[in-house]
């Protein structure tokens, strides 16, 4: 007995300490673009090989643009003969640092249809494919399947809905500077097929997209009186909304796309109203001798943020939809103006004035205010409807034109959207439904 | 005969029925007693664990220094040092030798603070010398004051014992802590600083502070990793209707994966074979 407890007290003694658990904690990264492989899409039939050329292209554009993804130059590629129904050999992708692949095809039905499908693969992670879908629409879709495609990819690699299916209302402008025509106009976000809606014959300004609907709301001098109108894109109709006596301007919808926001004056002061698109009932939200303007509804309708001069100098504010606590939000240096509320809820830009004109954004408490660009004159922001990326026009200094940019919610990937002329004030669709 | 033993036996009953009363009540008496001993031992342990926490804050202590076996053969270099350079002050002041025995163990106390004074090693070269060999030191400084000071020759030699003991334990304990967690803290950093090159959170979500991945994973002994990392289950359930923490889970997977082969010391593979949690922590990338 006691050589047995002997020998267990000698294990004991002599016992080696256990080791140590291994933990690691990684709190610095290395924010870079996910590189991703996208070959040309397959098609079975040699008549649809420019087709899935196109896809491919307008998918990688999209991607690239985001500034999340960088695609791979297909001549890298060494494995060219994917199928859309196989699984790849990962390694060939792992060999030039692919870290997504999508594989994809493009087929004419034979009712003319186009049927596009495509796998997006995780080289490094196995399993089954991430996304796996199939497009079916008119051949002179393929622009629209490609968005959507981009979209997805998009939202499976980020966790964030994509932006890629979505057009841009702007302002074109044209002709000298003391004889400048302003043409409302619309285009892809990708800066795709732009079309003019008015003949500027009259000029407009500010306009602004209905969330729910493809309706825009914006002001023109129609009549050299400045006033809201509605315009239907699809009807191409346009409306006053509301004939009011004096000036109205600076619409903006409610999220559900049922009311109006906008700022009629009199007598040289300004206030925000609010106009029932159903009853046309009008409100009123505030009543300040300052100029109250530039209306933007939280995205759960509940709060209105907006510009005023009431305390000295321009400066946001914000109150309950009924006009209800109004209070002063914005505290960062110079005037601040024209507050867009996210799509997201977390969020507001704005335009700030101090020595130049940039873009910034804050907490809606205002908190966390920053600047995120750095241009001579950029102003007039909106939101993509992910709440992610943010465009605004931006002035030339020197009188060399006005163009449109993009720049991610980080301060990051500033990007000119492509127009055919000079652009300003730029109005984000929603998802195109 | 027969009333004698009636008696007798009478007599036997009450004493026998009076016994196992007493019985019983000495052994409810002494139950009573153990089951108090066992309450106050209980108390009495209670006591004791309160009192052992404050020894983990040692370990502690050394993790957060950094410090590798090199630095703590360093620590008990000036230890030494000052011992030796403060006994000739007593010198003058023989009557005494009882005031020098205090001095050691505070010195030993003060070994946190050599690491400022490692600059000064370099100028005296002799000073680590007699740090590593303490004894044949003194004995070589005695001979040289001839005897004129026996008390200050006593003083030395009661002084230096007692520092190298000091210095022995101090050294083995510290070797068998510190060295292991020097190495665990180098492995951190070296995995650390291998995956953050290759992380890419996304940092554009809504609170992505809040989206910390973690994952349990194998590597082989040529630095690839084993399998696929392991999802944690608190991780697992974070991403479930969580698209913003499944692509998260996903950018930190693919940083693991991607970063492989893992460069770390091949000879400490049983320590960094299995990486017991392995968590990514986006706030610092949070603007």
């Amino acid at each position: 007995m006691m050589k047995i407890l002997q020998l267990v007290a000698a294990l004991f003694l002599t016992a080696t300490p256990a080791l140590a658990e291994l933990h690691v904690t990684v709190d610095q990264g290395n924010q870079q673009p996910l590189p991703i492989a996208i070959p040309d899409f397959a098609a079975p039939a040699a008549g649809d090989a420019v087709v899935g050329q196109n896809i491919a292209k307008v998918v990688r554009a999209d991607l690239d643009r985001s500034g999340l993804f960088r695609t791979l130059d297909p001549k890298s590629f060494i494995d060219r003969s994917l199928s859309v129904g196989a699984t790849p050999d990962f390694a060939n992708w792992r060999v030039i640092n692919a870290q997504a692949l999508v594989v994809g095809q493009a087929e004419t039905q034979g009712d003319g249809r186009l049927r596009v499908e495509f796998r997006l693969w995780d080289v490094y992670g196995g399993g089954p494919a991430m996304i796996s879908q199939q497009y079916t629409a008119t051949a002179d879709n393929w622009r629209r399947i490609a968005h959507i495609i981009a979209d997805a990819i998009y939202e499976r690699i980020t966790g964030e809905k994509g932006y890629f299916d979505t057009r841009i209302v702007f302002i074109s402008e044209s002709g000298p500077p003391l004889a400048r025509k302003k043409r409302l106009a619309i285009m892809d976000q990708d800066g795709a097929n732009p079309i003019f809606l008015t003949d500027g014959s009259y000029m407009v300004l500010t306009p602004r997209f209905n969330p729910t609907a493809q309706m825009i709301a914006y002001m023109s001098y129609i009549g050299r009186k400045p006033h809201v109108y509605l315009f239907d894109i699809d009807s191409g109709r346009q409306e006053n909304l509301g004939n009011f006596p004096n000036m109205t301007f600076s619409p903006r919808f409610s999220p559900d796309g049922n009311k109006v926001a906008m700022s009629l004056e009199s007598g040289g002061n300004s206030d925000i109203f609010v106009m029932d698109l159903r009853t046309r009932a009008i409100t009123r939200l505030t009543s300040d001798p300052g100029i109250d303007t530039s209306p933007s509804f939280s995205p759960d309708g509940t709060q209105i943020a907006f510009e005023s001069d009431r305390g000295g100098s321009q400066q946001i504010y914000v109150m309950n939809a009924d006009g209800s606590n109004q209070h002063r939000i914005s505290f960062a240096s110079g005037r601040s103006g024209t507050p867009v509320w996210s799509p997201r809820g977390d969020l507001i830009a704005f335009t700030n004035q101090s020595g130049g004109f940039h873009i910034g954004v804050m907490k809606t408490d205002g908190g966390g205010a920053r600047i995120i660009t750095d241009g001579w004159e950029d102003e007039g922001p909106t939101w993509a409807p992910n709440g992610r990326v943010i465009m605004f026009g931006r002035t030339i200094r020197g009188g060399r034109g006005s163009q449109i940019w993009s720049v991610d919610v980080t301060g990051r990937n500033e990007r000119r959207v492509p127009t055919p002329v000079d652009a300003s004030d730029p109005a984000w669709s929603p998802l195109i439904q | 005969m027969s009333q004698s033993l009636s008696l007798t036996r009478a007599r036997r009953t009450p004493t026998t029925a009076r016994g196992p009363r007493f019985g019983i009540l000495v052994a409810v008496l002494l139950h009573g007693a153990i089951v108090a001993a066992t309450l106050f031992s209980w108390q009495h342990k209670l006591e004791i664990a309160d009192e052992t926490p404050p020894v983990v804050p040692v370990d502690l202590v050394t993790l957060a220094d950094k410090t590798n076996i090199a630095p703590t053969v360093a620590r008990d270099v000036p230890k030494t040092a000052p011992d030796e350079v403060k006994p000739p002050e007593p010198v003058p002041t023989p009557p005494a030798p009882a005031p020098t025995p205090p001095p050691p163990p505070p010195q030993a106390e003060a070994a946190p603070e050599p690491v400022p004074s490692q600059p000064v090693l370099p100028k005296p070269a002799a000073l680590p010398k007699p740090m590593l060999k303490p004894p044949p030191a003194p004995p070589a400084e005695q001979k040289k004051p001839k005897a004129d000071d026996f008390s200050a020759l006593l003083n030395k030699l009661t002084t230096a014992p007692a520092a190298p003991r000091n210095a022995r334990v101090a050294d083995r304990s510290v070797r068998g802590v510190g060295s292991m967690n020097a190495m665990t803290m180098d492995l951190q950093d070296a995995l650390r600083n291998q995956i953050a090159q290759c992380w890419s959170p996304p940092v554009g979500a809504p609170h992505p502070e809040q989206l910390r991945p973690q994952f349990r994973l194998q590597l082989n002994r040529d630095g690839t990793v084993a399998g696929m990392p392991q999802l944690t289950l608190q991780s697992a359930a974070d991403a479930a209707g969580n698209p913003y923490m499944r692509a998260a889970i996903e950018a930190a997977r693919r940083a693991i994966m991607t970063c492989q082969p893992y460069k770390l010391p091949p000879d400490k593979y049983d320590t960094w074979r299995d990486i017991d949690s392995l968590d990514f922590d986006p706030s610092k990338m949070v603007q």
